[in-house]
């Protein structure tokens, strides 16, 4: 699963961070920042409800290969440049953490 | 290392009260470490004194054009030179060999006593105070506060005349460097301050040869309530220790444990800082708030136990996770905390690899 994949199958928008080749390894869904250090996984995919700068430097530390923000929040703008700076995948999905997660599930089990 | 003031002996002359005048109060004084003049070297920000070690007396001394005089040299050519030149004093040099200094007292007492025709070998201060080339600025600075001569010879390790240095001098290049530090701090583009793109991936270490600096010290300032900026510190770390080759997992460990303490020190105290220390065998995170300190530092420990309010739990913080994941991921780690003075956390990282490297 990649950008491409990620971003079709929530219905989302790549908003910034630009494209990458970089493919899932860990699915992490939280809104708690010291929740998702805690993981160890490597090319985490971050599903958030968090709209902020904090957002994307957590992943930054965690070497996430993307975030997606839910529920269409409005993302402000100093959060589209931090992704932007650290070159990180930021998506923006109309649909629930909860049905992300489903699709996403749904997706990675037919992939294998 | 430890340096000891060099004097050159070989005779008594006219600055000889001066001398013993400096090291009477050099003795009076109280022994510091090397840091800023009339301090202690406790007290500066650790920027400055890492850049007072860095920068050696070799960095800032004048080494081209040193104008001087050989022994034979009347002390009236000496006198001329001083004037046209406007400085205070010559070396007597020959070769590279340095023989005696005169100074403006020389030929003030000279002109007084009328023997200002004669060679300055008769007249030269030989009994000096020199700066090797090796030696930390630092020990510069504190020879220019214990002695009272405004320039200092600076010699080889083959006792060679290489430079001159003065405060001038020191002022100078101090001036520049600081200025360079202040930028870097800002976050300038282009500098380990600010967010590199790719140091997510550790893109850049994987792009150049890894260098492997023996010690490399930084320092961030963290500042209460900003959120919008904390997490740079963190993410200026990880980049240098990309830079520095260090290994992926190692890298995420020490980022955690960076950004929950920056983190923690925005949300939770006055502010304060966050030092990082990178040497040949381990890396350093050493964060310190202003207070007001952890009433119950066992407590504070545990997972999930957080004073945090509701608006810091909305930014994605508060969980009380931030001091035990940062002891999770460290190989070491202290804590010492008093109220209201503040709170200081140590996380030390082994970095075997780099050890190795280092033999």
């Amino acid at each position: 699963m990649n950008i491409t994949d990620i971003v079709k199958t929530l219905d989302g928008t790549l908003v910034a961070g630009g494209e990458s080749d970089r493919k899932v390894g860990t699915v992490v869904a939280n809104d708690l920042m010291s929740d998702v250090l805690l993981n160890d996984g490597d090319d985490i995919l971050l599903l958030t409800s968090l709209a902020s700068d904090q957002a994307i430097r957590t992943a930054n530390i965690v070497g996430a290969m993307c975030v997606v923000v839910h529920n269409a929040k409005p993302l402000p703008q100093t959060m589209c440049q931090v992704a932007d700076t650290l070159g990180i995948p930021l998506v923006s999905s109309p649909l629930s953490k909860y049905d992300s997660c489903v699709r996403i599930h749904d997706f990675l089990a037919k992939e294998g | 290392m430890e340096y000891r003031p060099t004097i050159l002996t070989g005779g008594e002359k006219l600055s000889d009260d001066q001398i013993m005048a400096a090291h009477e109060r050099k003795h009076v004084k109280r022994v510091s470490g090397p840091g800023l003049p009339g301090s202690d070297g406790q007290g500066e920000p650790l920027v400055i004194m890492e850049l007072l070690q860095r920068l050696r007396v070799k960095d800032v001394m004048r080494d081209h054009d040193i104008i001087s005089v050989v022994r034979t040299d009347t002390m009236h050519f000496a006198q001329n030179l001083m004037k046209r030149n406007h400085i205070s004093g010559v070396p007597v040099v020959e070769g590279k060999r340095l023989f005696g200094i005169v100074s403006i007292n020389d030929i003030i007492l000279a002109l007084e006593g009328g023997w200002i025709g004669e060679q300055c070998q008769k007249h030269m201060a030989t009994n000096l105070v020199v700066l090797e080339e090796d030696m930390p600025l630092a020990f510069a600075l504190k020879y220019f506060e214990n002695y009272i001569f405004g320039r200092f010879p600076v010699l080889n390790k083959e006792r060679d005349l290489v430079g001159i240095v003065s405060q001038r001098d020191v002022t100078r290049v101090l001036m520049r460097e600081l200025t360079n530090e202040l930028a870097r701090l800002e976050g300038a583009p282009g500098t380990p301050g600010a967010e590199q793109p790719g140091a997510a991936q550790g893109q850049e270490a994987s792009k150049s040869e890894p260098v492997l600096p023996y010690y490399s010290m930084r320092q961030f300032v963290v500042v209460r309530n900003d959120l919008t900026n904390a997490g740079k510190a963190a993410n200026a770390i990880k980049k240098m220790l990309g830079d520095a080759g260090v290994e992926k997992k190692i890298i995420r460990r020490i980022a955690v444990a960076a950004y929950e303490l920056e983190i923690n020190i925005c949300i939770h105290s006055l502010g304060g800082s966050i030092t990082f220390i990178l040497d040949s065998h381990k890396a350093t995170v050493i964060a310190k708030d202003k207070g007001p300190g952890i009433k119950d530092v066992e407590w504070a420990l545990r997972d999930g136990t957080s004073t945090a309010n509701d608006w810091i739990r909305s930014m994605g913080f508060g969980a009380g996770m931030g001091l035990s994941n940062s002891k999770r991921v460290a190989d070491v780690f202290d804590i010492k905390s008093t109220v209201p003075t503040g709170t200081t956390v140590l996380c030390e990282f082994n970095l075997p690899e780099r050890a190795a490297a280092a033999k």
